[in-house]
């Protein structure tokens, strides 16, 4: 499944690294917008196969940001 | 002499209208798992209350002798209804017959809908699955009629209108809606749609010829983008969770604009407090924390759930609008959600809070504000998306409520927006956390003291001093000595403060009678 992001701003620090198994919940980046860091998650539970962005990448809303298979 | 066949033809007739659209017809809309409208009826309604208008409506076929050969029913069905004991008008297309584009019978019907509402003054409920006109009309050669409605016929669209400001009405698209059911369905104060169910205002063939566009209904119209666009309130799971949902929505509304809501006996304590809120607010002002928590630690529980009854989540996130109940009394809840822009008031999230205020105006919903608001949202797309008109209008609606007005301001209280989140003679409880000021610390010292940081010695250092310094100047306390809060308080005391407030509140403005709510110009 595709893990958007519903915010513009930027990618602030990946926590979750590729190929690790996710809960529902967990921690996938932290996005920093306006100012304040914004934890993106899993929406369920998934292994991480793709991320899509790297460190200090800016992000539009909508833009793909992991792949959970 | 008896009229016995014609007290048959009358029993055979109703048996001919309960057909719908016919057994094919009926079992293609079951196999897309879908109900029919009768079944959805009696979904939403108590068991056995529905009371049918207009049910011999419908296109006649009659024999050279003038015996009835065949009957397609009106496809808009309409009747009386009790939920929960109380009445309700409720309607809805019948999409087995012509997919619910309107014969002549069924475009009768659907438009008497708002004006039962309007004589009888109770909710409107209505169940949306259709398409709208066709460039054929809605007669058949042997049904013509004269074209359009006669000149001096009022526009349907009056009473249509008119049933907002004066009886709630809650809605569901059950499956494609198109046309004007599409605008029916929109014509209301909670909206809820179906995975299944796309609005659209014209369908994929008509956008592909104009335009070019070659898309599925799903992807013109359905929750993702509806949702989103703030047409439709709530997505439900299941066509039984959308007539729940429509069924906890008027539980907290009047009959009518002439009533107050009803209170509910509540046994949630008033006096309960939660440690949690104490520390809620993470003091590092860059983490975020979730407002919802605090608005269900607050509002009254019914059993082990809360009595939060979030509406349009997805549509202009940065605030958070539901319904709840306090001490058993039905109130309006408004927040701001800093895990999105950090609370930021868009243009969607102003036109969200214009139309959640003049919502609760309209049915004596007191409203309490859970508060913290950055500012209006700023860059390019917030200056092209005109969010300063927006955002001013939802101010002018905000301080033009007539209903009481409680705001507990838990962090940020910011700029020209932050005047949305307090209402006329308003409670203001304020927690340990608030800061308010012109603008957040964080964005305005850069600008402001920018020569005098540039020219210090270590730039950074000074920034943070600055900071600091200003932050320090926005803290709740002098607000307090001064009077520019009712109260400082510690959070965990915020639900029985309110409910205090809310009790003499209310018996005040109980002391009027309730009347319709009509507004003015706004910006």
């Amino acid at each position: 499944m595709h893990v958007k992001s519903e915010i513009a701003g930027s990618v602030w620090k990946i926590i979750a690294a590729e190929g690790a198994d996710l809960a529902a919940d967990d921690v996938i980046v932290i996005l920093e917008s306006m100012k304040m860091e914004i934890p993106l998650t899993a929406p369920k539970a998934g292994t991480l196969s793709k991320l899509h962005v790297a460190e200090g990448d800016m992000i539009g809303e909508g833009q793909l940001i992991a792949t959970l298979d | 002499m008896s009229w016995d066949d014609e007290i048959d033809e009358i029993h055979a007739r109703r048996k001919l209208a309960k057909q719908q659209g016919g057994d094919a017809a009926v079992a293609k809309h079951h196999e897309k798992g879908r109900l029919t409208i009768r079944e959805r009826i009696d979904a939403l309604l108590d068991q056995g209350s529905f009371d049918e208008v207009g049910q011999g409506a419908g296109v006649p076929e009659y024999d050279e002798d003038g015996n009835l050969k065949d009957f397609q029913p009106a496809n808009f069905i309409l009747g009386f209804g009790e939920i929960d004991g109380r009445k309700v008008i409720v309607g809805g297309e019948d999409f087995t017959v012509r997919g619910g584009s309107p014969n002549p019978a069924g475009l009768r019907k659907s438009v008497y809908t708002e004006q039962l509402a309007l004589h009888y003054k109770v909710p409107l409920i209505r169940l949306h699955e259709g398409g709208g006109g066709s460039v054929g009309g809605t007669s058949n050669e042997k049904n013509r009629r004269p074209l359009g409605e006669p000149v001096f016929h009022e526009s349907r669209f009056v009473p249509l209108a008119q049933t907002l400001s004066s009886v709630p009405v809650a809605t569901a698209a059950l499956g494609p809606v198109a046309g004007l059911p599409a605008a029916r369905l929109v014509a209301s104060h909670f909206s809820v749609m179906t995975e299944n169910a796309a609005v659209l205002i014209a369908g994929p063939q008509v956008v592909k010829r104009a335009l070019g566009h070659d898309m599925t209904k799903e992807e013109l119209g359905g929750p993702q983008v509806h949702l989103a666009s703030g047409a439709i309130d709530n997505l439900a799971e299941t066509e039984e969770d959308a007539m729940a949902q429509i069924a906890r929505f008027l539980s907290f509304v009047p009959d009518n604009a002439w009533q107050f809501p009803d209170r509910l006996a509540a046994d949630d304590p008033a006096d309960r407090c939660e440690d949690m809120l104490a520390t809620i607010v993470p003091t590092n002002r860059r983490q975020p924390f979730q407002m919802r928590k605090i608005i269900e630690a607050v509002v009254d529980r019914q059993g082990e759930a809360s009595s939060f009854f979030e509406m349009g989540r997805k549509y202009g996130p940065s605030l958070i609008t539901g319904l709840a109940r306090m001490n058993g009394e039905a109130v309006g809840i408004i927040g701001n959600d800093c895990m999105y822009y950090a609370g930021a008031m868009t243009a969607q999230a102003a036109q969200k809070l214009r139309r959640f205020a003049d919502f609760c105006n309209s049915f004596h919903l007191p409203i309490i504000s859970f508060v913290d608001e950055p500012g209006f949202m700023i860059g390019p797309d917030s200056e092209k998306a005109g969010t300063i008109r927006h955002g001013t209008a939802a101010i002018s609606a905000v301080l033009q409520s007539r209903v009481p007005w409680a705001s507990v301001q838990v962090l940020k209280a910011f700029g020209v927006a932050a005047q949305a989140h307090f209402g006329p003679d308003g409670y203001v409880l304020s927690w340990p956390s608030a800061a308010s000021g012109a603008l957040p610390v964080e964005g305005g010292v850069a600008v402001a003291f920018g020569r005098e940081i540039a020219a210090a010695e270590d730039p950074a250092a000074r920034q943070k001093e600055l900071e600091d310094m200003l932050a320090a100047s926005q803290s709740p306390f002098p607000r307090a000595e001064g009077l520019s809060v009712h109260e400082i308080i510690d959070p965990r005391e915020t639900r029985p403060k309110l409910i205090n407030w809310l009790k003499v509140a209310l018996a005040a403005y109980r002391n009027t009678q309730p009347q319709p709510y009509l507004t003015g110009m706004r910006p």
